[in-house]
């Protein structure tokens, strides 16, 4: 009995080995069909956007009454990792209209053929250095006004970056300084800075709420990489904001949004590109997601426009950083 | 007869087979379909992959090796002697193994910056590389799995030949070093083996703490897929890394001589009281507990009840709203119950499927070639624990679309992986409990005329009750705390706990810090209560239970 038990179970290991491996070819060779045209009509429409995206459920059934679909949203991650899973399932996209792809990953999505027609603007956001005006005020220190003071000796170990390696703000200000520098100036500056002991955090989150002196976590550094926005968030009880941007050497992340190829509900994936390009999508962005909107017609709240102006002229809108970002973070990595 | 039951039970092997195969082994074969079509041999000896590869070993073995150090004294204090307050100190080093790695990242963060002292008294080094905050987090996460293991085949051992040597004039060092610590072997062995499996495949922890300068394999993973979308270097790396963890398992399972899991049958013996010449293994145990647990801890809920005002209990009022500016989608009521419903799925599925596992794998082969087999199967069943989970989302987005199973944009996916990351461990824990019972309980049942159902209903799962128990509270950990698979899926309407916090921590504002961090400690509050509901045995309790099973074992005996 036993003797016949054993290879029982080893063929049922095989089998399912076997299985897999016949499976994993079948499906990767064919990639998945669209919709077919026989199906009954979408009734709902499917939203992928990156991690930060919030929409008031207001403006959810706002947009159901205007176009009858009901909208269903799903995170994807960072925009990298969004556009990236977005390229991986082109065949059988995993939603029908995408939202928060940035010009750093625009290049990949259009090379790729993800969207259905163009990406669609629909808001930008300043990547700033922001400092704690009370850390200032109580060193009795002037607060820096340029991105070039912080390689200057009186502001050596006051700040702290993201690494461009792991987040996106990161990659923008590396970005920026290609621009700002050229090609061959970028990495004197970044050694400069790395002379003046600046800190490098993994991701925002850690810089902004563990490093930065001017935020809740009431870090060791009065200086921190964020964006033109935060301040309107360090909004303290005399009325007055802890924080401020340096609103030189700003680099500008916009972020679009359009239908996906072979999506199922290409109808309402335009319709919903159409409503955030509309007013009222528009103006709710600054409270939802911290962004400017990207119609200017648009009034932003108080407080922005006392505390988080956006900055005047930003760099590094003409560089292609997809195609150039493996070269400058491995230039960027020798350093740090 | 017997060959009916035979074929029962390979049909019964058919379930938790087909659970793994579609369930992890299609989609992660998937990915490696597509990424191993390049040059992929090329990416593993590139230098950053050697580099990777280093560094994750050593730190995962220093890691490790730490935790045996601290470990094997608290065990002895905790497991082997008794003292009030033993249960909550068990439950309260628990902890750290639920929290979110964003949470265990900001904490040490803080708790690194309360070590500033170091570079006054002239330990730059020390205080400025990550690498030592990597490795005390680390040991902050898997300590409580050291101690459990160790402990509980201590609690097991018979305490005469301990006795008897102290009896003899042997102090209590040289009585442990010669007399316990050979004897505790498998579970020692175990325990390093699972905190190198730990530390080995970290993620969040590495790239967080250290600053994504330190590059481990699993850091190298994520951005070669997620940024890059190369997943030849993606595929080559995850393969590398599932090999290193099998091999570092099956080294373990020689060593031990698979005698042991994460923890032994509760024998409720007697265990003497602490005693005055237990101070350097007391130290041991304070130090560790209140430095490495409960300091860090404790910095977490202080932040969850600073407000600008001071101290209160806004951040636990603002529980009620949806953030600042309405952030979230959810409110925090519903995203506990989403944690909740995935947690049941999750731990029934993984509980359950792995008590079918470890029955199967625990019957008796008298074959060489069943042993074989009965060991390919153990390893295959424990894949899960060394995958990348980077790797593993990627496999379910290509694998379950729309066609045949539309499972990636279901809310199912998060219970499901979590009851696959969850199932090594229970198999881990329940396999070698089973394997441990004396055979003469089976044999006397099956004398009496008991059938296997009735041996093992009435038998065998009594006796590994509070194995199972242990099981059930390691897997609700897993199922609350595991971020890293269901992050790289998509997150649809069904937010949990762990993405609503990360979704307040991701945005400035002191409203949505305050409530990440007065979400993560209500999180330590229900962890804490499912440990202790899980192990919580009144003596009276106990007592009567054990009358029971004495009575069923001698029915069995003589029905």
């Amino acid at each position: 009995m036993t003797i016949r038990r054993i290879p029982k179970i080893a063929c049922v290991f095989g089998a399912f080995a076997l299985t897999t491996v016949l499976l994993s070819g079948c499906t990767a060779n064919n990639p998945a069909p669209s919709a077919s045209p026989t199906q009954v009509a979408p009734t709902k429409v499917t939203l992928v956007a990156h991690d930060s995206f919030a929409m008031s459920d207001e403006l959810i059934a706002s947009f159901e009454a205007a176009s009858g679909f009901e909208l269903e949203i799903l995170k994807a991650g960072d925009a990298g990792a969004m556009t990236n899973k977005l390229v991986l399932t082109k065949g059988d996209p995993i939603g029908d209209v995408v939202y928060g792809i940035d010009n750093t990953f625009a290049s990949i999505a259009t090379d790729n053929q993800i969207i259905d027609g163009s990406l669609e603007p629909i808001n930008f956001a300043d990547v700033c250095f922001n400092f704690d005006k009370n850390w200032f005020s109580k060193n009795e220190t002037v607060p820096p006004t340029s991105i070039f003071d912080l390689t200057k000796p009186q502001y050596r170990g006051l700040t702290v970056v993201t690494n461009p390696n792991t987040s996106s703000p990161g990659l923008a200000l590396l970005a920026a300084t290609v621009s700002l520098f050229g090609d061959d100036g970028f990495e004197p500056f970044w050694q400069a800075l790395k002379n003046n002991d600046v800190k490098v955090a993994a991701g925002w989150e850690d810089a902004y709420f563990t490093d930065f002196s001017g935020s809740s976590g009431k870090g060791d550094y009065p200086i921190v990489l964020s964006y033109s926005s935060s301040p309107a968030f360090e909004i303290r009880e005399n009325g007055e904001s802890q924080t401020q941007a340096i609103l030189d050497g700003c680099s500008r992340q916009t972020e679009y949004s359009g239908a996906l190829t072979n999506a199922d509900n290409l109808v309402g994936a335009k319709a919903l590109v159409k409503f955030m390009q509309g007013k009222e999508f528009q103006a709710a962005l600054p409270d939802a997601m911290y962004v400017y909107p990207i119609d200017q017609s648009i009034e932003l709240p108080a407080t922005w426009a006392e505390w988080a102006p956006a900055a005047t002229k930003s760099l590094g809108s003409e560089l292609d950083i997809a195609k150039n970002r493996k070269d400058w973070l491995k230039k960027w990595s020798a350093i740090f | 007869m017997v060959s009916n039951l035979l074929r029962l039970r390979w049909l019964l092997w058919l379930l938790p087979l087909a659970f793994i195969t579609v369930l992890f082994l299609w989609p992660v074969a998937n990915v490696f379909n597509i990424g191993l079509s390049g040059s992929w041999w090329q990416e593993l000896t590139a230098p950053d992959a050697l580099d990777a590869l280093w560094f994750t070993t050593w730190q995962a073995l220093v890691s490790s090796s730490l935790c045996l150090l601290l470990g094997i004294p608290s065990a002895y204090v905790l497991y082997r002697k008794s003292f009030r307050g033993q249960g909550f100190i068990k439950a309260v080093i628990t902890i750290p193994l639920v929290l979110p790695t964003i949470i265990v990242a900001i904490i040490f963060s803080s708790f690194q910056k309360a070590h500033e002292f170091y570079s006054d008294i002239g330990m730059d080094f020390f205080y400025e590389n990550s690498i030592y905050w990597i490795i005390a987090a680390h040991i902050f996460v898997n300590y409580a799995i050291t101690v459990r293991t160790i402990g509980g085949l201590w609690a097991t051992l018979d305490p005469s030949t301990e006795e008897a040597a102290e009896l003899s004039g042997a102090g209590r060092l040289r009585t442990v070093v010669s007399i316990s610590l050979p004897q505790l072997k498998p579970a020692i062995i175990s325990a390093a083996a699972l905190t190198f499996l730990f530390c080995f495949t970290s993620f969040g922890i590495i790239l967080l703490l250290g600053g994504g300068q330190v590059n481990s394999i699993e850091t190298e993973i994520s951005v070669a897929a997620t940024q890059y979308l190369d997943l030849t270097k993606a595929s080559a790396l995850a393969i590398l890394q599932t090999l290193v963890t099998l091999l570092a398992f099956s080294i373990s399972e020689i060593a031990a001589a698979g005698k042991v899991g994460l923890e032994q049958i509760d024998t409720g013996g007697y265990r003497a009281r602490l005693d005055r010449r237990d101070w350097p293994a007391v130290l041991i145990t304070a130090a560790t507990a209140v430095g490495l647990i409960a300091i860090p801890l404790a910095l977490l809920l202080t932040r969850a009840f600073e407000t600008q005002l001071g101290f209160g209990f806004e951040n636990f009022a603002n529980l009620a709203t949806r953030g600042d500016r309405d952030l979230l989608n959810v409110s925090i009521g519903e995203a506990a119950l989403n944690t909740l419903r995935n947690l049941v799925i999750a731990t029934i599925t993984s509980v359950l499927m792995g008590l079918l596992v470890s029955y199967l794998l625990s019957r008796r082969q008298y074959k060489r070639t069943a042993r074989v087999t009965n060991r390919l199967l153990d390893i295959f069943f424990l894949m899960p624990m060394g995958i990348s989970s980077v790797v593993l989302g990627f496999g379910y987005l290509i694998t379950f679309g729309s066609d045949v199973i539309p499972l990636r944009s279901s809310w199912l996916v998060l219970p499901i992986v979590q009851s696959l990351m969850a199932l090594p461990l229970v198999i881990r824990l329940i396999y070698p409990a089973l394997m441990s019972i004396d055979r003469s309980h089976r044999e006397a049942a099956a004398t009496a005329g008991a059938n296997q159902a009735q041996t093992w209903w009435h038998i065998e799962l009594g006796i590994i009750r509070g194995v199972v128990k242990t099981a059930i509270a390691f897997a609700m950990i897993v199922s609350i705390g595991e971020f890293g698979a269901a992050s790289l899926l998509v997150a649809g309407d069904q937010a949990t706990l762990s993405t609503v916090l990360y979704q307040l921590i991701s945005r400035p504002g002191s409203t949505n810090y305050g409530m990440a961090m007065a979400v993560a400690s209500l999180m330590i509050v229900a962890t804490l209560l499912l440990v202790s509901a899980t192990s919580i045995q009144p003596k009276a309790f106990a007592r009567a239970r054990a009358a029971r099973r004495q009575r069923r074992l001698t029915a069995a005996a003589y029905r």
